[in-house]
């Protein structure tokens, strides 16, 4: 007997050769040992001496999702160090000095969630960034990053999510479920969503890919309207890790992202009266009159 | 209690360890590093090491029966001339971070590296 499924590609490792950086901007200031707040379209990273010690977006869950989801960290002991400090960082800061929390796991959780929402801020953007330099961000207790060395993950990470699945619609839309061994979603009962190459139509016809434990999660909560990041927030999850599954169960065929909304029918033409409101014409006939 | 750096720094105490590392399976990043990787680079030996123990995790023959328990605790692979030992770490948190010690093979107990890897492990997150 032969079990046939899609292999996994490798997990990629980075090309040495390759020495393009995502942020001219972001270089320069790790160069300088800059300190201060770089604001990009999809997120924000904070530098202490050209070092990333803390990173926000939009796009995923910040620390105080990730240890609040599951336990780890009551949420009211979360709100309590929050209302202390002046910001995120500091709160874990202050967390890590109270003891409330195995240094471990909170190391971990904050170079996850630096990574994490550091892969979002470096995402290609339609707008300059801006940094605003600011001697706030220090090097703290907890572990900083380096610039080079979160330009090289990111990069690793778009390439990893490129090998998995080429087209990253899923990435941001509305997630819908798909029949698997079609392709097709319940919105275009015709065929696949989005346009189909001979390859595409080849990795959604291939035999069902057994669903993980953790790709099941993600599965179970889109509905139509979660997007990737959505399900991230909701399962506690960081945002890269989610868009892994997406990007898998996408090229499984068993999600699609949702069709875009259709544009809002034209508004009626100019209708031409040839018979006016003579009751209208009166009153206003009437009202000026009487001004 | 340990941070990361001290939990590394304790798995190379360990008779006969060579390296170690603490290593995301699902993107293959190494969180953090100390003494020699095979072949010289811890990134690459981070991404393989990463491949296999996201390969054991999610395959369901590995996995242990009950629902509270983590899918795999260990993965060991012996060579000629040593030992690789990939201890996942069971958060509270979501996670998907496992420890990876190598151990050189005239010098190294895989018993002993086994049971102490693994309270490294809940030390680290546990406190």
């Amino acid at each position: 007997m032969t079990v046939v499924s899609t292999p996994q590609p490798a997990l990629p490792v980075r090309d040495k050769g390759a020495g393009r950086a995502l942020s001219p901007m972001l270089t320069r200031l790790a160069e300088e040992r800059a300190t201060g707040v770089l604001v990009r379209e999809h997120g924000v990273l904070h530098l202490a001496e050209g070092r990333v010690v803390h990173a926000e977006s939009p796009l995923a869950p910040g620390l105080d999702v990730l240890l609040t989801a599951h336990g780890t960290l009551a949420a009211a002991a979360w709100q309590q160090a929050a209302a202390r400090t002046a910001g995120p960082l500091h709160a874990a800061e202050l967390l890590l000095r109270s003891g409330v929390l195995p240094t471990g796991a909170l190391e971990l959780c904050h170079l996850d969630a630096v990574y994490d929402a550091g892969y979002f801020a470096l995402a290609p953007s339609s707008t300059p960034g801006r940094f605003r330099y600011d001697s706030a961000p220090r090097l703290g207790p907890l572990p900083s990053v380096p610039v080079v060395a979160l330009e090289r993950e990111t990069l690793r990470r778009r390439l990893l999510l490129h090998r998995l699945w080429p087209d990253p619609a899923a990435d941001t839309a509305p997630l819908i479920r798909a029949d698997p061994a079609t392709g097709r979603t319940p919105a275009d009962p015709a065929g696949p969503a989005g346009p189909v190459t001979p390859g595409r139509r080849a990795a959604r016809v291939a035999p069902a890919t057994p669903v993980t434990p953790r790709q099941r999660a993600v599965l179970d909560r889109v509905d139509g309207m979660r997007t990737a990041a959505d399900i991230a927030r909701n399962l506690g999850r960081q945002a890269f890790h989610t868009l892994v599954d997406v990007r898998r169960l996408t090229a499984a065929g068993q999600i699609a992202p949702a069709p875009a909304a259709p544009a809002p029918p034209p508004p009626p033409p100019y209708q031409v009266t040839t018979d006016p409101d003579i009751a209208l014409l009166k009153r206003l006939r009437d009202a000026l009159e009487a001004l | 209690m340990p941070g990361i750096d001290e939990c590394l720094l304790e798995a190379m105490r360990l008779p006969g360890a060579r390296g170690a590392a603490l290593v995301d399976w699902t993107s293959g990043l190494a969180l953090g590093t100390v003494g020699e990787a095979p072949g010289g680079d811890h990134e690459t030996t981070a991404a393989e090491a990463a491949e296999l123990a996201r390969m054991a995790a999610e395959h369901g023959t590995f996995a242990a029966g009950g629902d509270d328990l983590p899918p795999v605790e260990d993965v060991i692979i012996s060579n000629g001339d040593s030992y690789h030992l990939l201890r996942f770490v069971d958060t509270s948190f979501d996670s998907s971070v496992f420890l990876h010690l190598w151990l050189g093979r005239e010098e190294g107990n895989l018993a002993l590296a086994r049971i102490r890897l693994g309270e490294m492990a809940a030390r680290l997150v546990l406190g």
